[in-house]
């Protein structure tokens, strides 16, 4: 197999769609299943670029729908390629029967998801609700909030999912517009350190004419747990790869992240926004005009939230007196009548000693940005809480409330 | 100018290169100066339909962009129509602060083009260019099945020209770095690749000073 041509380290400005292109390229991937779809359309043109002027040597398939797409990184993956799909709303939708066989048998696909609101109707826009909807289908699954941070998660769940002991498929994740066509300096790394980090991949089982195997197929019912019990705990056990992958990553590239959660100014804060994704940039601002202002307000943004980091949650989230979870996401008819961050932030925190109390925030829906203003308004809503010392109501939809 | 917003109205498809390139070399200089810069074309416009208007924006500060996610510019200082006719139609001159530019790609005189310019009291000059023939822009008439081969609404990632500013789009910045100063002049110079159109076009600008703001 031709590899990767040798590259220097260098720093480029780009969007996160052309991110995760390069993170493709650098990962040196075997297969690439496409079907267009904005904003993920831009990651599969960058992709078809290089493929085209010999950048990469990839089997690069365009697939006749999303369904379609996924079945081809699926079998691809099985025959032992690295194998490198995406999509964005309804595209994620479409292709939801695959999600489940992929990681029931182990296949350690990645799928670049740029969010997009789903349908009706029709909007461009940026919710995390696509991606969330598959959230408990056996994939890993994070965001990222900014280019560069997009093409470094792509590096490390290749790693983690391809570890012999995870074997799971991985859904890096991006705000649609916030991040996939925002440009921001992107250092692409030395061939040498992706080398290092990333070592070409092996499945243990791949479908082989010489050693014939089955995958998948038809079972009883008893043999139906075992499985299911496996692929439970290999997301269980993924949790000490994650944090093994995450600290090689800092040792080889020199960018180290909590693989869990970001903590900004949370030192002496007592009113926190969690949150995932781009909208912790502007948030970051917003927190530090409001420290000027003698606010003890913070930030958490959760990294990863499969496999979610409870007890991580629970210790982080239980220091504060008010929790404003910040959900760009649909949840309708859930237990807070909101977004779904919601309720396993306040499932993990059940089993604290010191439970803060906690309010929903839709706020960013429809692919709106969250400006400074809206930052502080919620902020109000924290504070005022917690003078209460108890929760009014308890999903705030911003922007449409005094 | 502490903080200031570019916005480019042009069309779908035919002139999004064009469109492009104006903001991408000017948030570049500006980056290259030391400044705060970002460009990026409106999200909701795109993927573009041929001759649909669609717009393009550029921020440059002297402090970190804390509007960095606002996929709009809400407060354009300058305003630039790649093509003449969009003078008319849709208010372009919508959230432009007192003091502002417009630049029009036109053979027509300041004069003439005014009387189309809604607002045009927020303005402190209209200049008007005629980019098409100081670039002898000729590929709408004689190149148009390159052109439909180059240009697939795909965001640029299908042209084949990756040169900035190799046609239109060079006299049109030359107008609006001369008549603004948002970045300086031999920052952006070396980008542009029609260094002949670049040139004349800063020879060729009808400038009508209106009501200039206090700084």
């Amino acid at each position: 197999m031709p590899m990767l041509a040798e590259q220097k380290k260098r720093t480029v400005r780009i969007n996160g769609c052309v991110a995760s292109a390069q993170a493709a390229k650098y990962a040196d991937v075997d297969v690439i299943a496409a079907y267009p779809i904005r904003p993920y359309t831009a990651t599969m043109m960058a992709l078809a670029q290089m493929v085209a002027n010999g950048e990469l040597d990839a089997e690069y398939i365009v697939a006749d729908s999303e369904h379609s797409q996924l079945s081809i990184a699926h079998g691809a993956s099985s025959s032992g390629a690295r194998v490198f799909t995406g999509s964005s709303g309804v595209g994620v939708q479409f292709a939801y029967e695959l999600y489940s066989p992929i990681s029931g048998s182990r296949m350690p696909v990645q799928m670049m998801i740029a969010d997009r609101t789903l349908d009706p109707p029709g909007d461009f826009g940026s919710e995390h609700t696509d991606a969330l909807s598959t959230r408990d289908m056996g994939w890993i699954m994070g965001w990222s909030c900014d280019a560069q941070e997009a093409f470094d998660n792509h590096l490390i769940a290749y790693r983690i999912g391809e570890d012999p002991r995870v074997l799971l498929p991985q859904m890096v994740c991006q705000d649609g517009f916030f991040v996939s066509h925002i440009t921001g300096d992107v250092e692409l790394p030395d061939s040498g350190q992706v080398k290092e980090f990333l070592p070409p991949y092996k499945h243990p089982y791949p479908l082989d004419p010489r050693h014939p195997v089955s995958h998948g197929p038809q079972i009883m019912p008893e043999q139906g747990p075992p499985l299911q019990l496996e692929r439970a705990r290999a997301m269980e056990q993924s949790m000490a790869v994650i944090e093994e992958v995450h600290e090689e990553f800092a040792k080889i590239f020199g960018r180290k992240y909590d693989p869990w959660v970001e903590e900004f100014m949370t030192d002496d804060a007592e009113v926190v926004f969690f949150l995932q994704g781009a909208h912790a940039v502007t948030a970051r601002f917003a927190i530090q005009h409001m420290r000027e202002r003698g606010l003890k307000v913070g930030m958490v943004r959760l990294r990863t939230i499969r496999p979610y980091p409870t007890d991580r949650v629970k210790d982080v989230l239980s220091k504060f007196k008010v929790v404003g979870v910040i959900e760009t996401n649909m949840g309708l008819g859930s237990v807070s009548s909101g977004g779904v961050l919601y309720a396993e932030a306040a499932a993990a925190l059940y089993e604290s000693q010191k439970r803060p109390l906690i309010l929903s925030f839709m706020a960013g829906m429809g692919g709106e940005a969250i400006v400074l203003k809206e930052f502080y308004w919620m902020t109000e809503k924290m504070l005022d809480a917690q003078r209460r010392g108890k929760i009014e109501k308890r999903t705030h939809w911003v922007g449409f409330e005094e | 100018m502490a903080y200031t917003e570019l916005t480019v109205w042009t069309r779908g498809i035919i002139m999004d290169k064009e469109g492009r390139d104006i903001v991408n070399s000017i948030s570049a200089s500006a980056r290259i100066e030391g400044k705060y810069a970002q460009a990026m074309e409106n999200y909701v416009d795109n993927p573009d339909r041929t001759n649909c208007p669609t717009r393009k924006y550029c921020r440059v500060s002297d402090n970190v962009l804390e509007n960095e996610l606002t996929y709009e510019n809400e407060h354009p200082n300058v305003v630039v129509l790649v093509e003449g006719t969009m003078v008319k139609g849709w208010d372009y001159m919508r959230g432009m602060p007192p003091g502002g530019t417009l630049v029009i790609n036109t053979h027509y005189t300041p004069d003439y083009m005014i009387r189309f310019v809604p607002g045009p009291e927020r303005l402190a000059q209209l200049v008007c260019v005629d980019a098409a023939k100081i670039a002898d822009h000729k590929w709408l008439y004689y190149r148009l099945g390159e052109l439909g081969l180059d240009r697939l609404s795909t965001e640029g990632a299908a042209e084949r020209n990756k040169s900035i500013a190799p046609d239109i789009a060079a006299p049109l910045i030359a107008a609006v770095v001369k008549t603004t100063g948002i970045v300086k002049m031999k920052t952006i110079e070396p980008m542009i690749a029609n260094k002949h159109a670049f040139e004349v076009a800063l020879n060729e600008l009808h400038i009508m000073p209106l009501n200039p703001v206090a700084v």
